[in-house]
């Protein structure tokens, strides 16, 4: 592939005489055929190698361009193919070894690792075809989705934790898809280098580089979707490769046309892994503009050929790939049917199309008198709803809130505000009335059913949103009475909908969206993303806004039922979404998602600290073992400096251009160029536009870009050594791989999780800032057979690993702990008041009465209650945990806090589906037995920092994770750019207490 | 500005020498009417227009009337509007020499000050809201307004000089400046005490000579070149120290002068030698590079000599650079700490005491994690008994003197004065944050946990090791021995337990810029008397210290910065880089509401979207123009070819680098940001209009030397057709313009059905707009 944008080399008038061969496609092929038939060897001999260089390079001296017939021609198109036969005996020797690299043991560890916890789960969804939302496209995750269902997988399995033990799940076979795929990313970087005209050697070590890079073993061994996006980008760079040596030789062939419409596939299928897929498009995108520009600079050229090349190339590799994005899409949502908890981040529209959320159909008039369920349109908060709880600020009445769920909470009866007929109660005059449909500025009353009460604003401030131009909406009245002034709203419609024409001149339901202004204060009814505290079972907040945004005061009615109406009425329905709408609908969703993964992570890593291979991640600690993600350094390293180096060459060589030498006439110079050249735009493309992103990034997102560098590295090896003797060069290689595979060796025991001592951790540890934690190790490799034996409580250790940030100070409170409980257990706290000087606490506590009394009352409150209260927290957080969707969270909580109060309130709350109460039964029995194990370990709180860890980390949940933080996620978020200095006493320190505790004897020892 | 009586002065000199070249004269004469021998005949009307009395009355017409349109009722609104808070007050500052901390760099508010001053402001009134009134103040706020007003309205002749320099009829150049002259953002923004006419007026400038500077590039190294060389450094560093954005500017310059360089470096143009590209570079280092930045240094140098006394901006610097201030606290009240002194300490950034009682934390926190249940330790907010602390040596000390000063790193207790505990910290994870230790007391005659007790005084700003530790101006932080953590406080209040006190936590983090400390008071020695006056220099008047010019800079600069990069928080009328250029929204400056007057920042809207389709035009014909050449074929003369590509292509790059950037930034966006670019796109829309009505430009216009290759000259065509189109568009521009002229001028006030008529785009966020529209 030349980049060097040299026309006259595209295509010689006339082979220049005395060349052993022709233009024909007949020698063209049987040039290296014959060549390596008649060697026996595995690949062509390094002699035959060396004197074909040199023969081009004779033809090139006479004219004879670099990139063309001889290793352009057929041979390289069908060149990952037709290689000679002892080139493929080394082939498959090579992927026997990568085999071997990537498999060894791919059972072990049998319980969850890393963000397996996510892709886990999905795999799980698709099967119960239960409906979730992710940031990544699909087709990475159907593939493990069909390894797990080929093996039997039921989808029971819930992925809950780091560390949870495999329970009927044939996990080696989901692995294996991802393990399978990074063997095959092997040879497809052998097979790349050579299209690339590189030598057999340099291919070796490049593909054996790939094998032994410890970065990309860990990461294909787990249920991980980096794996996959590896190979697919390899993929689509073989495919494109063969695309170029084809388009060098003849376009317009029959495989000039596979080659190119493959290379398409392959960057659809590249796309639907994730959407870092898009750099390879990019990388694919910019060589094709620039074979583009060449072809247009060749004069001879007709604009007609160009335009077939232009067509060609736009049909294969924009709308192949597109189509192919779009058919993973349409494959994912055929699955995904029923209702699940990724339904909250998507429209009523799209809802309805999920099975469990359907709504039957309703009138589509909208009258006085109506009953009616009123929705959100802008956000996914749900309908206007109250509940007989009230506001504990403001004006302490009742609450109005969204909420997301069918209830018969949310249902009000729409009332006539300025009729007051005979009775003057509109809620009873309506029915004396004719029927008279809701128009543009109708002032209405909504009546609350269930507790009849009016939606009311007043001049109080909201909750939550304490601002001036803002007032609290609340639910006032009681039986009987017909409400104030502040209860009228007026209708104001905003649009309706273009096929009912009725929808613009009065309110239609599910068509005509209005505003809600209110008669009085002139504001408009409105919600927003801001959740309510606990009080409000951290429902959406309702409020009544002066400078409303547009957008946020829509509200449509998504039922009605009016007894006038006849039963033949109108009636309608959510329209339903095309597969197009459903499709962009989520791409949406995705993106603003993936937009707000900006929480912090304990091993996130920004892009300036990957080439340097600075940091990994920790995937999974448990019994002395540990699986750490981190690359082979010398691969890396040696990628990197490779990157620097075509840099500083490449400027140079600008740079005396400029002055008029005239390097790039050597045609060595020119291959050389156009190979590194696409290398490192590759390398580039898939590396910085990391800067330019905001949210949390990882190591791994440098896997692409390392392996293009890898292959740079190779073509630089490939350059130095191409004026040495082949058998020279090979040892050089030799050597080289060597030294990568003991590189492996030291570290592999991360990559395996395999059995590992502190001293030789400790000796790994070359870089001060790789985190892997050595205290986690035995001291001595022989008690791994003991260890094993005599630890049950397996669960134990793997807090180490996501709490490292806060895991030191956790263990260090329960140390505290059990020394305070022997110390100070008979103090309660109570003689400290008696030191107190008067004058501190009025100022501090701010609290109204008596400055001691009240604290005295609430210290001893916080003493007496401490267990329980303590107690009843782990059961919430437990709760919410694993609910990963707001939606879903609501309805637990709402539940939960329903039955617990049931002696007072009236529990409307606990009318709710039945599903959903036994959902939530199911889970509090749960909590309930996890307390009691609680109690006897005291993990508790470690074992839950580590579920926040991860759904902090998670990519799906984020959003609702973040919105429902509390206050120490939020305080950890904060932390962690402080923690960077050291988490690495920190994981050492942590290991080595829970070291102590278990074995006092070898930390003594090994201390003497 | 100097260049042009130079250029008329120079005029006869050449006619005389160097009139071996035909050409060359046309050139040089190129206002004198006489001159123009064009092959095509020109029109009366046209020949008036290229002459130099056409183009003089043309460019005092549009002087005129910028004047005119800047100056009409300044005195309105008599309020404080939008950002005249901040800009008022700190011209203010300059005027009763009050040290004040800002992001941007002094030279647009030192100006501001001397306005001020010249008028007779006595810098009493602070501006300290928006809306407060200048009559009832008594500020002479007309005088500082027409400084902004002035330069605003010169920057339409000089737009219309870099037209008519770059070659482009008097018809273009006037159609240029009046895309400036009948802007409604460019006069909204120059008729308030804002720093954005001050750097648009200089950014124009920069413009301006760099222009003339490349018009000279074949007269290199002669008097004018670096004339126009220093010229636009100059210019450019007063940009720069106008406002932050201004170092856009520098970066265009740099952009420009790198592809100049680049030029010259290759061999093949003109064969020039290394020497020669070595010369030319060091030129522009030491032209652009280093005689900018001493310009720039020097406005800081004014700025350090004038703002003497202490001010509101003393808080933000080093105690070295507070004590170089007359009339500052720590200069005034820093006293030397002795041993066993009774102390308060308080937190730099939240102001808080360190402060302890005897409640306890609780034993278990709402998420499950336990405390060690020692005495509470938090920032209190108040003065109270309970922030006292005596400081224990932990070495033996002499019975008196200076050896019991306590001094830069000293390992010290501190005893909480009422529970007589000493203060503790230990690897328990504190309350708020699991990361960080908990800070606790212990009972001063246990000494069992001696070495958690153990805290050292670390001065801050890279104090030498034997430096008193003093009240006041001691910052410092206080590092833990045993475990390396320092003491480190957050705004996040604990629950009632501890009575929404701050929560006080070890931060593993001993680097963190905000755990810094500093001594409010000494309350008693060890006596439990006051303190005695215990100074080192028993000076009598407090006399201000004096401090390196360079180190003061340096710590401005750096505090600049940091500031800049951290002002992120959301603004309603921000708006993101895209909206610009449509004037897809504006911004809100002032509104009245009994008059119903507002001030709304908006462009003429027929005006931005002219310049955002000249800039798609020109882009679209470079872009043909590559494909064409890569087809072999020329569509475009090679001399206004070179045009399209030097010099508008530079106007381009000036669009380009004044915009690109607020992509990447993530502070508060605000659409004057992008006036710099509307002006270098207005521009490039006179060049694209000049390419539609005409093939040909008066070429060639640099200033050619016995060396330069001969080229054939040409002269601009634009005919009647491009005096009716300017004069026709004009017209609508001044229509369109005083159609918007009341949301500019902020009067006469409008009824809610004449807003809704004024808002042209449905995402103008007016106020008082009528009721039956859907926004409010």
């Amino acid at each position: 592939m030349s980049f060097s944008g040299n026309v006259r080399a595209r295509r010689p008038a006339s082979p220049p005489a005395g060349l052993s061969h022709s233009s024909g496609h007949s020698t063209n092929t049987s040039v290296p055929s014959s060549s390596t038939d008649k060697q026996s060897q595995r690949f062509p001999h390094p002699r035959e190698e060396h004197l074909d260089a040199d023969a081009r390079r004779a033809a090139a001296s006479k004219g004879f361009g670099p990139a063309s017939a001889r290793h352009g021609g057929k041979h390289f198109p069908t060149g990952g193919i037709s290689v000679s036969s002892g080139e493929l005996k080394l082939l498959f020797a090579i992927v026997v070894v990568a085999c071997a690299v990537r498999m060894f043991r791919l059972s072990k560890p049998n319980s969850v690792v890393f963000d397996e916890v996510h892709f886990g789960k999905f795999a799980g969804k698709y099967i119960k075809t239960q409906y979730y939302v992710d940031v990544h496209p699909p087709l990475a995750k159907l593939l493990i989705t069909l390894a797990g269902w080929l093996f039997g997988y039921d989808g029971n399995f819930d992925f809950k934790d780091i560390g949870k033990l495999y329970e009927n799940v044939p996990y080696v076979a989901m692995r294996m898809l991802p393990a399978g795929l990074g063997v095959a990313t092997v040879p497809l970087a052998y097979l790349t280098l050579r299209a690339l005209d590189c030598r057999a050697s340099t291919a070796l070590m490049g593909s054996l580089f790939l094998t032994f890079e410890n970065g990309l073993i860990t990461q294909s061994r787990h249920i991980l979707l980096d794996s996959p996006l590896v190979f697919f980008t390899a993929l689509t760079i073989f495919l494109w490769t063969g695309f170029c040596n084809e388009d060098k030789h003849k376009p317009f062939t029959t495989s000039w046309w596979a080659w190119l419409s493959l290379s398409g596939l392959s960057l659809g299928a590249v796309l639907s892994c994730k959407w870092v897929g898009l750099f390879t498009y990019a990388t694919i995108g910019f060589h094709t503009v620039f074979q583009l520009w060449n072809l247009l600079g060749d004069l001879r050229i007709t604009p007609r050929l160009w335009m077939r090349h232009f067509i060609a190339r736009a049909i294969c590799l924009i709308l192949i790939p597109i189509w192919f994005y779009m058919a993973i899409f349409s494959i994912h949502f055929a699955i995904l049917q029923n209702s699940g908890d990724g339904d909250g981040f998507m429209s009523s529209e799209f809802q309805h199309t999920l099975k469990g959320r359907g709504m039957a159909d309703t009138f589509a008039d909208v009258a006085i008198g109506s009953k009616v369920t009123i929705r959100h349109l802008n956000t996914q908060g749900g309908y206007l709803h109250s509940h007989a709880h009230n506001y504990p600020t403001g004006s302490k009445q009742q609450q109005i809130t969204l909420y997301p769920h069918r209830d018969h909470n949310n249902e009000f009866l729409l009332l006539n505000a300025t009729q007051t007929g005979a009775s003057g109660d509109p809620a009873v005059d309506w029915l004396a009335e004719d029927i008279s449909y809701v128009t543009s500025g109708a002032r209405i009353k909504l009546r609350h059913i269930a507790t009849e009460k009016h939606v009311h604003s007043h001049d109080h401030r909201p909750p939550v949103s304490d601002v001036d131009f803002q007032n609290e909406v609340s639910a006032y009245g009681l039986k009987g009475f017909i409400g104030d002034a502040n209860d009228d709203w007026i209708v104001e419609i905003y649009e309706g909908d273009k096929r009912d024409k009725e929808s613009h001149k009065r309110v239609r339901t599910l068509r005509t969206h209005f505003r809600l202004r209110h008669a009085l204060q002139g504001c408009y009814l409105f919600s927003h993303k801001v959740k309510l505290p606990e009080w409000g079972y951290e429902q959406q907040e309702v409020t009544c806004n002066k400078n409303a945004v547009m957008a946020n005061s829509l509200w449509f009615v998504e039922t009605a039922t009016n007894e006038k109406l006849p039963a033949d009425a109108p009636k309608v329905n959510y329209r339903r979404p095309g597969f197009l709408s459903k499709f962009w609908e989520l791409q949406k969703v995705m993106w603003t998602t993936n937009a707000g993964l900006t929480d912090r992570h304990t091993y996130d890593s920004r892009p300036d600290s990957w080439p340097l291979l600075r940091r990994g991640i920790n995937f999974w600690v448990k019994d002395h073992h540990q699986i750490y993600l981190i690359g082979n350094p010398l691969v890396w390293y040696l990628s990197t400096l490779a990157v620097a180096a075509y840099i500083a060459v490449r400027g140079f060589l600008i740079l005396r251009a400029k002055r008029g030498y005239r390097d790039f006439d050597n045609t060595k110079v020119v291959k050389y160029d156009s190979l590194c050249g696409f290398f490192f735009m590759g390398w580039s493309l898939h590396y910085f536009p990391f800067y330019l992103m905001q949210r949390q990034l990882f190591l791994h997102h440098y896997f692409p870009a390392l392996y293009f560098a890898v292959l740079l590295s190779c073509g630089v090896f490939d350059l130095l050594t191409s004026s040495l003797r082949p058998r020279i060069r090979l040892q050089i290689a030799v050597v080289i791989i060597l030294l990568a595979i003991w590189n492996f060796w030291i570290l592999s025991p991360l990559a395996y999780g395999g059995d590992w001592t502190r001293g030789k951790c400790e000796k790994a540890k070359w870089l001060k800032t790789w985190d892997f934690g050595c205290n986690e190790f035995h001291t001595d490799i022989a008690q791994y057979n003991i260890a094993i034996a005599s630890t049950p409580q397996k669960s134990s250790v793997p807090a180490s690993f996501a709490t490292a940030v806060d895991g030191n100070a956790n263990h260090a409170a329960k140390e505290s702990t059990s020394a305070i409980s022997n110390e100070n257990k008979a103090e309660p706290g109570k003689d400290a008041f008696e030191g107190r000087p008067a004058d501190e606490v009025p100022v501090s506590s701010g609290a109204p009465g008596g400055p001691g009394g009240v604290v005295k009352q609430e210290e001893e409150k916080v003493v007496s209650t401490v267990t329980k209260e303590g107690e009843k927290e782990k059961e919430e957080e437990e709760k919410k945990g694993p609910v990963s969707a707001p939606a879903a969270e609501d309805k637990v909580e709402e539940l939960k806090t329903g039955e617990s109060r049931k002696e007072d309130v009236k529990s409307v709350e606990a009318e709710a589906p039945k599903e959903a109460v036994k959902e939530a039964e199911v889970k509090t029995g749960e909590v309930k037995e996890a307390a009691k194990e609680d109690e006897k370990k005291e993990e508790v709180p470690v074992v839950k920092e580590d579920e926040k860890k991860d759904s902090e980390s998670a990519t799906s949940s984020s959003s609702s994770a973040s919105s429902s933080s509390t206050s120490t996620e939020a305080a950890e978020t904060e932390a962690a750019p402080k923690k960077a200095a050291g988490p690495l006493d920190q994981v050492e320190m942590e290991a080595a207490k829970v070291a102590e505790e278990l074995y006092p004897e070898a930390v003594a020892g090994a201390a003497a | 500005m100097s260049s042009k009586g130079k250029l008329r002065q120079r005029n006869p000199q050449p006619e005389a020498s160097t009139s071996n070249y035909e050409y060359d004269q046309v050139q040089e004469d190129e206002h004198h009417a006489d001159i123009y021998t064009s092959p095509k005949s020109r029109s009366g009307i046209e020949k008036f227009f290229e002459g130099s009395q056409g183009s003089i009355i043309v460019v005092s017409a549009l002087t005129a009337l910028a004047f005119a349109l800047r100056f009409y009722k300044i005195s309105h609104p008599d309020q404080v509007v939008f950002d005249e808070v901040h800009f008022g007050k700190f011209a203010a500052y300059y005027i009763t020499h009050q040290y004040y901390f800002d992001v941007h760099p002094p030279l647009a508010k030192m100006l501001f000050g001397l306005a001020g001053w010249f008028v007779g402001f006595d810098g009493s009134f602070l501006f300290e809201n928006i809306g407060d009134s200048y009559i009832t103040n008594n500020v002479p706020y007309v005088g500082m307004r027409a400084l902004p007003a002035v330069l605003g309205s010169l920057t339409v002749p000089v737009v219309y000089a870099i037209m008519k320099e770059s070659g482009f009829s008097t018809v273009i150049a006037a159609f240029s400046a009046s895309l400036i002259l009948f802007d409604n953002a460019h006069v909204a923004q120059s008729r308030l005490i804002l720093l954005d006419a001050a750097l648009i007026f200089f950014m124009s400038l920069t413009i301006y000579s760099y222009v003339k500077f490349r018009k000279y590039r074949y007269m290199e190294f002669t008097l004018e070149w670096w004339t126009w060389l220093l010229m636009t450094g100059f210019w450019m560093a007063c940009t720069w120290a106008s406002k932050v954005n201004g170092i856009l500017t520098v970066f265009c310059v740099g952009v420009a002068v790198l592809f100049d360089l680049w030029d010259i470096l290759d061999v093949r143009k003109e064969g020039h030698t290394m020497d020669y590209f070595y010369s030319h570079f060091l030129a522009r280092a030491g032209g652009l590079i280093l005689w900018p930045f001493i310009v720039y240094l020097s406005f800081f140098w004014i700025h350090f000599r004038v703002l003497t006394q202490s001010g509101p901006g003393d808080t933000f610097m080093s105690p070295a650079f507070q004590e170089t201030l007359a009339g500052n606290e720590l200069l005034m009240s820093s006293h030397d700490i002795y041993y066993y002194d009774i102390l308060t300490f308080r937190h730099k950034d939240t102001k808080v005491f360190l402060h302890s009682h005897p409640d306890r934390y609780p034993l278990q926190y709402e998420d499950g994690r336990v405390s060690s249940q020692g005495q509470q330790v938090t920032g209190y907010g108040h003065n109270d008994t309970n922030n006292h602390w005596r400081i224990i040596p932990t070495k033996s000390l002499p019975e008196t003197g200076r050896g019991r000063i306590v001094r830069n790193n000293d390992v010290v207790q501190l005893l909480h004065m009422p529970t007589n505990t000493l203060l503790l910290t230990h690897d328990v994870a504190s309350p708020l944050m699991p990361t960080n230790q908990e800070f606790t007391t212990w009972a001063r005659d246990d000494y069992t946990r001696h070495n958690d007790t153990l805290f050292k005084i670390q001065l801050a700003w890279d104090a030498p090791e034997n430096e008193p530790f003093k009240s006041k101006s001691g910052y410092f932080k206080l590092i833990h021995v045993p475990t390396k953590v320092a003491m480190w406080t957050h705004p996040k209040t604990l629950p009632d337990w501890a009575f929404k006190q701050q929560e006080i936590n070890g931060n593993k983090n001993p680097s963190e810029r905000s755990a810094i400390w500093y001594v409010e008071d000494i309350i008693a020695d060890q006596y439990n008397d006051e303190p005695a006056d215990r100074d080192e220099d028993q000076r009598p008047v407090k006399v201000p210290k004096s401090m390196n010019f360079f180190k003061k800079y340096i710590e401005l600069q750096l505090l600049m910065f940091q500031h800049n990069a951290g002002l992120t928080a959301s603004h309603p009328y921000a708006s993101g880089p895209l909206n610009w250029p449509f004037m897809i929204s504006g911004i809100s400056f002032w509104t009245d509401n009994d008059t119903q007057k507002q001030i709304y920042l908006v462009g003429n809207i027929i005006g931005w979207w002219t310049c955002v389709v000249g800039l798609s035009v020109f882009v679209g014909i470079i872009a043909a123009d590559l494909l064409a050449r890569r087809r072999a074929m020329d569509p475009i003369p090679d001399s206004v070819r070179n045009r399209l590509w030097n010099n508008t292509g530079f106007f381009l790059i000036v669009w380009g680098v004044h915009y690109a950037p607020f992509f990447l930034m993530n502070r508060q966006l605000f659409v004057h940001h992008y006036l710099p670019s509307h002006l270098a796109s207005a521009l490039i829309a006179g060049s694209v209009l000049n390419f539609i009505l005409s093939d040909t430009i008066n070429y060639p216009i640099s200033y050619a030397t016995s060396k330069t290759r001969l080229r054939p000259s040409q002269y601009a065509d634009t005919g009647f057709k491009g005096l009716a189109t300017v004069l026709g568009y004009g017209l609508v521009l001044f229509m369109m313009f005083i159609y918007i002229a009341p949301l500019t001028y902020g009067t006469p006030g409008l009824t809610g059905e004449q807003v809704n008529s004024k808002r042209l785009l449905s995402t103008w966020t007016l106020h008082f707009a009528a009721k039956k529209t859907h926004d409010s």
